[in-house]
C-alpha cells in the first residue's frame, strides 16, 4: 500500500524530482564516464610502457662516441642504456604549402629488447642495409602513405629517399610534439621515423650519439644516478638530463589523466551535492505536508522504522533509477570519450574495460548522498507522537529582520518586497541552498567563459601582438647575424628581416636552477614585441635579462637578482658568469628569458651570432622563399605564421564546444535549484499566495513575492560568485601550470556580464515554470481548509 | 434602493470523480447598495459556492451574474482579478493573514493595490487595534487577527464585502465586535455586506436573509427591523 502512496506522491511532485534525477544522472554519468576513461588510458599506458620497455630517463648530448656507451652501462643502478642519433629533418614536398618535419630516431635492428621499442602495427622489419624506415601511424595516415612508398627528406643539404616499410606506435611519442611551443600533435606537419642506426650514420656522416635513453634497476630512483650520470656525460656536452616524469609526451599524458581524475571526483560531488539539497528540501516539505497522514499511520500502529523507511523509499527510488541511468549513460559515453582522447594520445587500444565496479560505485555514491539527504529531511517525523502529528504545526511566526534597521532600504520596498525579504530568514536552510546554487551557477559560467576568453586571448595575442612576423626561419647552427640578415633582406619581397638568437641555458639562483631558452632579440624589434600584463610594449634593457613570471618564481628571482648562466652551446664556458634580472614579464605559452641580442652576444662572447630570423614578406613571395631555402643544410625549418594561426583557430573552435557544455551545466544547476525551491515555496505558502490572489493581486504580482526573494538572494549570491569564480580559476591555473602553459588569474568583465545574463536567464526560466503552479492554485480549496 | 448585483439562475456543478455534484441550483437574486445580507444554511447547502461566485473566485456553470451591469459570468480571469482587486473585500473564518507582515503591513498590502484606499491608521483605530499596528499575526489573538483581516478587506474600500463564517472561530464577545464593524460598514459607508453563517442568531442583524438548502435558494426574507449587533445573543 505504502508503495503505491510513494509512487503517487512522486508523480505529484514530478517536476522537482525530475530536476533532482537529471542532476543526479549528470553526476553519476560524469563519474562513470570519466573514471572509465581514466582507467582505459591508464591501462593502455601501463601495458604499452611495459611491453615497449619505456625508458626511465632521457639525456641529450653534443656527441658521445659509440664506444662510450659500455662505460655508462656500468653505472650502478642503471639497468639498460642505449645511445641514439636523433635528428629533425624536413620532408621534401615541393607541392605542399606547409613544411613537413620528420624526427629521425635511430634504432638498432639487430638488437633484442630495445628501450622505447617501436610497436610495429604493419610492415616488415628494418634492415641495416637498406634506406628503409618505420613511421608513426598518425603520420602515415595523415600523409596518405602506403607501405613501400618513398619519402624524400632533406638531410645535411641533400635530398635522400627513404622507403616506408612499416608503421606503428612508440611509447616515447604518445603525444608527439615537435617543440614544446606546439600545443597539440599535428601529424600533417610532424611525424616520427625510426631509422636503422647504420643508415642514420650514413645520412648524417656521424660516428657519435646525440641522445641517450636508459632504464633503472628496480628500486633505484632517477635522483640516485643523476649526479653520477651528469658527471660522466659532462665531457660529451650534456644538454639535458631528465627523468621520465619530465619527458614531454609522458608528462602531458599524465597531466591529462590527472585532470580527468580530478574531474571524475569533483564534478560528481558537486552534482550529487546539489541533487541532495533538492531532495532534502523537497522531502522536508513533503513530511510537513503529510504530518496528518503520518499521525494516522502512527495511530494505526505503524512503527517509526516502517514510516521512516517509507519516506526513505523516495530517495531510494530516485537514487537507484538515476544512478542506473547515469551509470549506463556513462558506460556508453566512456567509449567515444576514450576514442576522442586516443585522437590526441597515440596508444595501442587496450580493450576498453567494461567494469561493473563503477556502476556499483555510482549506485553507492548516489545512495549515500540521497539517503543522507533523505534522512536529514525525514528525521523529524521520528520525534512526533501520533496525537501531536495529527495536530497542525504551530503557525509560522513573523519576525523583524536586521535589514529593517536600514530605513532608506526598507522604505523603498513595497509590502510584497517586505514579505519577500522577511521570507529569506523564514527558511534559512532553503535560502542558503538557493544562495549556494546561484553562486555556483554564476561562478561556473563566469569561470568557464573567462577561461575560454583567456586561452583565446593568450594564444591569439601571441600571434597577433607578440610575434608579428610572417615567416620564421630557424637555422640548424648559429650564423653571423649581419651577413644572413643582409642576404635575407635582399630576397625580393622581403620587407624586413630581424635576427634572433635562441640560446639554451641553465639559469641558476643559489640551489634553484632551470633549463630554458634565452631569446636574444634586436632592440626596438618590429617583429617581436615583449608585452607587460597590460599589453604595453616592454623595451629590452641594454644589459641584463628579462624573465617570464613563472621562470622568476621557479628561480625565486626578483628585480636585481643575479643569476648564474651555464650553456652547453659554448665550449670552455665560465659557469660563474652572472646576469642581472632587469624585468619580469608575463608569458603564458612556454617559459623563456629575454635579452637584447647585442647584450647576449657580448655576454656569450661568441660574436654576432643568430640562430633564426624573423621576416615580413609579401604574401606571394612566401613560396619562392621557402623553395629557395628549404634545401639548405643551414635551414632547419621555415615556419609561416599564418598556417600555425589557422590551425590554432581550428583547435579553438572545437575547444569552444566544451565551453558551451559547461555553460549548459551551469544553466541546468541554476534551473534545477530555482525551479525546485520555487515549487516548494508555492506549495508551502499556497495559503498566503491564495490570500493575495483573493485580495485581487494578479498571478504575476503574487509570483513577484517569491521571485523578489530569489532575485534578492540571487544578487548576493552572484556577488559572492565573483570571488568564488576567481578561486576556481586560481585552482585550475595552478593545476595546469607547467613549463608549456601558464594562465593568468584574471576574469574579464565580459565574463561576469555573461555569467550574470546566463544565471539570470536560468533563474527567470525556472520562475516561469513555477508560475504555472501559482496559476493552478485553487483559491476556493486552499483558503477553505485549515492548514 | 440601488441594485449593484443581479443573479439569474446561477448553477454550479462539480465533477467529483464519477459523480456530478450540483452545489448550486438556479439561484436568482439581487443585492442592493448599503444592505447587510446574511446567508443561512447547513453545511453543504451551497453557501460558500454562492459566496465564491459572487466574489469572483469561481464562476457558475450556467446562469448570469451582473455587477453594476457588467457580466461576471463571461469575464476572463484577468477581468475577475480586477473585479476582486477593486470591488470586493473578503473575510474568512481562518483570517488568512500574511504571517510575516505586521498588522499595519497586512492592511497596507491590500491598500497599495486599491484605487481609492481608506486610510490605514483610521481603520486600525476603527477596529480598536491602533496600539497593535506593529505586531505580527502570531502575536495577536484570534479576535484581533480577525479584526485585522476585516480592516484589510475594508482598506480597499470595496463595494461588496464578503464574509465566510467570520465569527466561526471566535468567542461570543469577539464575535459581537466583528459583527458591529460589519454593520457599521454597511450603514455608515453605504457598502453591501454579505455574511454566510450557520449561526441563525446572526441573521437578526440582517436587512435580508437568504435561506439555502441542498444548493437551492429556498427563501429570501426581508427583515424590516434589524437588531443592533450588541443586542444579539446566542
Amino acid at each position: 500500500m505504502l508503495r503505491k502512496k510513494m509512487l503517487r506522491d512522486l508523480k505529484e511532485n514530478k517536476g522537482t524530482y525530475l530536476a533532482c534525477i537529471v542532476v543526479m544522472i549528470l553526476g553519476i554519468m560524469v563519474f562513470t564516464a570519466f573514471s572509465l576513461v581514466v582507467d582505459n588510458l591508464k591501462i593502455s599506458q601501463k601495458s604499452f610502457y611495459t611491453e615497449q620497455n619505456f625508458a626511465d630517463g632521457f639525456a641529450q648530448v653534443e656527441a658521445l662516441p659509440f664506444s662510450a656507451i659500455g662505460n655508462l652501462q656500468n653505472i650502478k643502478g642503471i639497468k639498460q642504456i642505449e645511445g641514439r642519433i636523433v635528428k629533425d629533418v624536413q620532408v621534401y614536398a615541393p607541392q605542399s604549402q606547409e613544411n613537413i618535419y620528420l624526427r629521425l630516431v635511430s634504432m638498432d635492428p639487430s638488437k633484442e629488447n630495445r628501450l622505447n621499442d617501436f610497436l610495429l602495427e604493419k610492415g616488415t622489419p628494418l634492415s641495416n642495409k637498406a634506406m628503409n624506415i618505420w613511421v608513426d601511424n598518425k603520420f602515415f595516415e595523415a600523409q596518405n602513405l602506403k607501405l613501400n612508398d618513398k619519402l624524400e627528406i632533406i638531410a645535411n643539404g641533400k635530398i635522400r629517399e627513404l622507403k616506408v616499410v612499416g608503421f606503428g606506435k612508440s611509447p616515447e611519442f604518445i603525444y608527439a610534439l615537435r617543440t614544446t611551443a606546439d600545443l597539440y600533435p599535428s601529424p600533417e606537419t610532424f611525424g616520427i621515423a625510426f631509422v636503422p642506426i647504420e643508415i642514420m650514420e650514413k645520412i648524417f656522416v656521424t660516428g657519435v650519439y646525440n641522445d641517450l635513453v636508459f632504464s633503472l634497476e628496480p628500486g633505484v630512483d632517477f635522483e640516485d644516478i643523476e649526479d653520477t650520470l651528469e658527471y660522466k656525460l659532462k665531457p660529451y656536452g650534456l644538454r639535458s638530463l631528465i627523468p621520465r616524469k619530465d619527458q614531454v609526451s609522458h608528462s602531458l599524458l599524465e597531466m591529462e589523466i590527472t585532470s580527468l581524475e580530478t574531474m571524475a571526483r569533483v564534478m560528481p560531488v558537486m552534482f550529487l551535492g546539489i541533487a541532495a539539497m533538492i531532495l532534502y528540501i523537497t522531502l522536508k516539505r513533503l513530511i510537513e505536508q503529510q504530518r496528518g497522514q503520518i499521525g494516522i499511520l502512527k495511530a494505526f500502529g505503524y512503527t517509526r522504522g516502517e514510516i521512516l523507511s517509507h519516506y526513505l523509499s523516495y530517495p531510494l527510488v530516485i537514487a537507484l533509477s538515476s544512478s542506473f541511468i547515469g551509470g549506463i549513460l556513462g558506460i556508453i559515453l566512456a567509449g567515444p570519450f576514450t576514442s576522442m582522447y586516443r585522437l590526441f594520445f597515440n596508444m595501442p587500444e587496450a580493450p576498453d574495460n567494461f567494469s561493473i565496479l563503477y556502476l556499483i560505485l555510482g549506485i553507492v555514491l548516489s545512495l549515500t548522498f540521497a539517503l543522507g539527504a533523505g534522512y536529514q529531511g525525514c528525521k523529524n517525523i521520528l520525534k512526533l507522537e501520533p496525537a501531536q502529528a495529527l495536530r497542525p504545526p504551530s503557525p509560522p511566526s513573523g519576525r523583524r529582520i536586521l535589514l529593517e534597521r536600514i530605513p532608506f532600504f526598507w522604505n523603498m520596498l513595497t509590502v510584497q518586497g517586505m514579505m519577500a525579504v522577511r521570507n529569506i530568514s523564514r527558511n534559512k536552510g532553503r535560502s542558503f541552498f538557493i544562495f549556494v546554487g546561484i553562486m555556483f551557477c554564476f561562478a561556473i559560467t563566469a569561470f568557464t567563459w573567462s577561461m575560454n576568453d583567456l586561452i583565446q586571448k593568450m594564444l591569439f595575442d601571441q600571434y597577433e601582438k607578440v610575434e608579428v612576423y610572417d615567416l620564421k626561419i630557424s637555422l640548424s647552427q648559429s650564423v653571423d647575424a649581419k651577413a644572413v640578415s643582409r642576404e635575407l633582406s635582399s630576397f625580393p619581397g622581403v620587407n624586413r628581416a630581424e635576427p634572433m638568437a635562441e640560446i639554451p641555458v641553465t639559469l641558476k639562483n643559489k640551489w634553484l636552477e632551470k633549463d630554458v631558452v634565452i631569446l636574444g632579440l634586436p632592440p626596438n624589434s618590429h617583429l617581436y614585441n615583449i608585452l607587460d600584463a597590460e599589453g604595453n610594449s616592454v623595451e629590452l634593457p641594454d644589459k641584463g635579462i628579462l624573465l617570464s613570471e613563472r621562470l622568476a618564481s621557479l628561480l625565486n628571482a626578483s628585480l636585481g637578482t643575479k643569476l648564474n648562466v651555464d650553456t652547453p652551446l659554448i665550449e670552455d664556458w665560465d659557469s660563474t658568469k652572472q646576469v642581472e634580472v632587469r624585468g619580469i614579464i608575463p608569458q603564458y605559452v612556454g617559459i623563456n628569458a629575454y635579452m637584447n641580442i647585442n647584450a647576449l652576444q657580448e655576454f656569450l662572447k661568441a660574436g654576432p651570432l643568430a640562430t633564426s630570423f624573423m621576416l615580413t614578406t609579401e604574401k606571394e613571395r612566401v613560396i619562392p622563399l621557402k623553395e629557395k631555402y628549404r634545401e639548405s643544410a643551414l635551414v632547419a625549418s621555415i615556419e609561416a605564421k599564418e598556417e600555425s594561426f589557422k590551425k590554432l583557430q581550428e583547435l579553438m573552435a572545437s575547444y569552444g564546444s566544451f565551453i558551451y557544455i559547461y555553460a549548459l551545466i551551469g544553466v541546468i544547476i541554476g534551473f534545477a535549484i530555482i525551479y525546485s525551491s520555487s515549487v516548494i515555496t508555492v506549495s508551502e505558502r499556497s495559503r498566503e499566495l491564495a490570500s493575495m490572489m483573493v485580495l485581487g493581486m494578479t498571478p504575476a504580482e503574487v509570483l513577484s513575492v517569491a521571485t523578489f526573494e530569489q532575485w534578492f538572494l540571487g544578487l548576493g549570491a552572484m556577488i559572492a560568485g565573483i570571488p568564488m569564480s576567481k578561486l576556481m580559476l586560481t585552482g585550475i591555473a595552478q593545476a595546469i601550470e607547467s613549463d608549456i602553459f601558464s594562465m593568468p588569474v584574471v576574469i574579464s568583465p565580459t565574463s561576469y556580464l555573461l555569467a550574470l545574463i546566463i544565471t539570470a536567464i536560468s533563474i527567470w526560466l525556472a520562475q516561469q515554470a513555477a508560475a504555472g503552479k501559482i496559476k493552478k492554485l485553487s483559491l476556493v480549496e486552499v483558503l477553505k481548509e485549515r492548514e | 434602493m440601488e441594485t449593484i448585483m443581479v443573479a439569474k439562475n446561477l448553477t454550479k456543478t462539480y465533477q467529483m470523480g464519477e459523480v456530478k455534484v450540483e452545489a448550486l441550483k438556479e439561484a436568482s437574486f439581487e443585492l442592493y447598495k448599503g444592505e447587510l445580507v446574511v446567508v443561512l444554511g447547513p453545511s453543504g447547502s451551497g453557501k460558500s459556492t454562492l459566496l465564491n461566485i459572487i466574489g469572483g473566485m469561481d464562476q457558475a456553470t450556467s446562469g448570469e451574474l451582473y455587477y453594476l451591469n457588467k457580466p461576471l459570468h463571461t469575464a476572463n480571469s484577468k477581468e475577475l482579478t480586477l473585479y476582486r482587486r477593486h470591488d470586493v473585500g473578503f473575510v474568512f473564518q481562518f483570517y488568512n493573514l500574511m504571517p510575516n507582515l505586521t498588522a499595519y503591513e497586512n492592511i497596507n498590502l491590500a491598500a497599495q493595490i486599491a484605487k481609492d484606499p481608506l486610510p490605514i491608521k483610521e481603520l486600525l483605530e476603527k477596529v480598536g487595534l491602533a496600539n497593535r499596528a506593529d505586531h505580527f499575526p502570531s502575536q495577536l489573538s484570534g479576535g484581533e487577527q480577525q479584526r485585522i483581516a476585516l480592516a484589510r478587506a475594508l482598506a480597499k474600500n470595496p463595494q461588496i464585502m464578503l464574509c465566510d463564517e467570520p465569527t466561526g472561530a471566535l468567542d461570543f464577545t469577539t464575535s459581537i465586535q466583528v459583527l458591529k464593524l460589519l454593520k457599521d460598514f454597511s450603514t455608515s459607508y453605504g457598502k453591501t455586506v454579505v455574511v454566510i453563517t450557520h449561526n441563525t442568531a446572526i441573521a437578526q442583524i440582517a436587512d435580508r436573509i437568504f435561506y439555502l438548502k441542498d444548493g437551492r435558494l429556498v427563501k429570501i426574507e426581508h427583515n424590516p427591523n434589524p437588531l443592533p449587533p450588541e443586542k444579539v445573543t446566542w
